[in-house]
């Protein structure tokens, strides 16, 4: 079994009055399991504007899973951006900089995870740590 | 103008051949500018006891302006039990959202949320009397997998 931990530290000296310093680790377990995740995908995109491009497949396979998506928009003009979508429903924007990590259940094959670019062509990052997916045809 | 970062580090020694490490900082800014997000809703923790789904941030008491710039961050405390789990997703609690995935104890997440309001009267109504009655609003939205208590953290930074 593979071990993968995620980090986050979020910090800030000045937000609030006091200092912000938040850290959690987590280990990424399948579903159901104290077994780690063992498979994971990884690319580096450009993204032309005026298309939702899938850039993670869902499959039957990550249906109902503790599968993780990381994706981050590599873009340093901080104009431009990157809209995340699960399907149809529209997550969030990724200016430049940003980046995210979610739990992808794939309930359905429909949830696929897309991006679209706007402003000018993004550059994005992304990597999928999941279970279950063999490659047969 | 506040400088918050969130950072993340990926790290798996045996998940390939080759070590994996990935390591990215963002600094958390408002819409389309350099400038940094100066609100927040400080951290929030939420114990839930039942199996139903409900809603965990909503968009009208955060504040958040739709379509700008705000992040979430969500923290499953519990211990990890391979039993027990909340999906998070993204809708209103009272119709059908959309899942985004599972938390196990330990778990985090971490996303842009665009906070769009579109109540009964329709998303452009909502901009106008503040999406009050929420009934599609892009809230944030929780289920627990068990009446067992599960107990979230949470925090929002917004513009």
């Amino acid at each position: 079994m593979a071990t993968t931990t995620a980090a986050i530290t979020i910090s800030s000296a000045d937000l609030l009055t006091d200092p912000l310093s938040l850290s959690t680790t987590s280990t990424l377990y399948k579903a159901g399991t104290s077994t780690g995740l063992e498979q994971v995908k990884m690319g580096k995109q450009k993204l032309a504007t005026g298309t939702n491009f899938k850039l993670l497949l869902a499959t039957t396979a990550g249906a109902n899973s503790a599968s993780k998506a990381y994706i981050i928009n590599k873009s340093t003009d901080a104009t431009y951006y990157i809209t995340v979508s699960v399907s149809t429903q529209v997550i969030g924007k990724l200016y430049a900089g940003d980046w995210m990590f979610i739990p992808w259940e794939q309930a359905a094959t429909s949830q696929d995870l897309y991006a679209r670019a706007y402003v000018g062509e993004n550059t994005v990052e992304w990597a999928s740590f999941h279970e279950g997916e063999t490659l047969t045809s | 103008m506040a400088t918050t970062t969130a950072s993340i580090n990926i790290t798996s020694g045996d998940i390939m051949d080759n070590n994996v490490s990935i390591s990215s900082t963002a600094t958390l800014t408002t819409a389309r500018t350099t400038t940094g997000l100066t609100e927040t809703t400080g951290l929030a923790r939420r114990k839930f006891a039942a199996a139903s789904l409900v809603d965990l941030i909503t968009a009208v008491n955060t504040e958040v302006t739709q379509d700008k710039a705000a992040k979430v961050y969500i923290r499953n405390t519990n211990s990890y039990n391979a039993e027990q789990y909340v999906t998070v997703g993204i809708g209103n609690s009272s119709g059908t959202p959309l899942y985004m995935g599972r938390l196990y104890g330990g778990d985090w997440m971490f996303f842009p949320w665009d906070a769009v309001l579109t109540d009964a009267g329709g998303r452009a109504e909502s901009l106008t009397d503040g999406g009050g009655d929420h009934a599609s609003n892009e809230d944030i939205t929780v289920t627990p997998s068990h009446a067992d208590p599960v107990v979230l953290e949470y925090m929002v930074f917004f513009e």
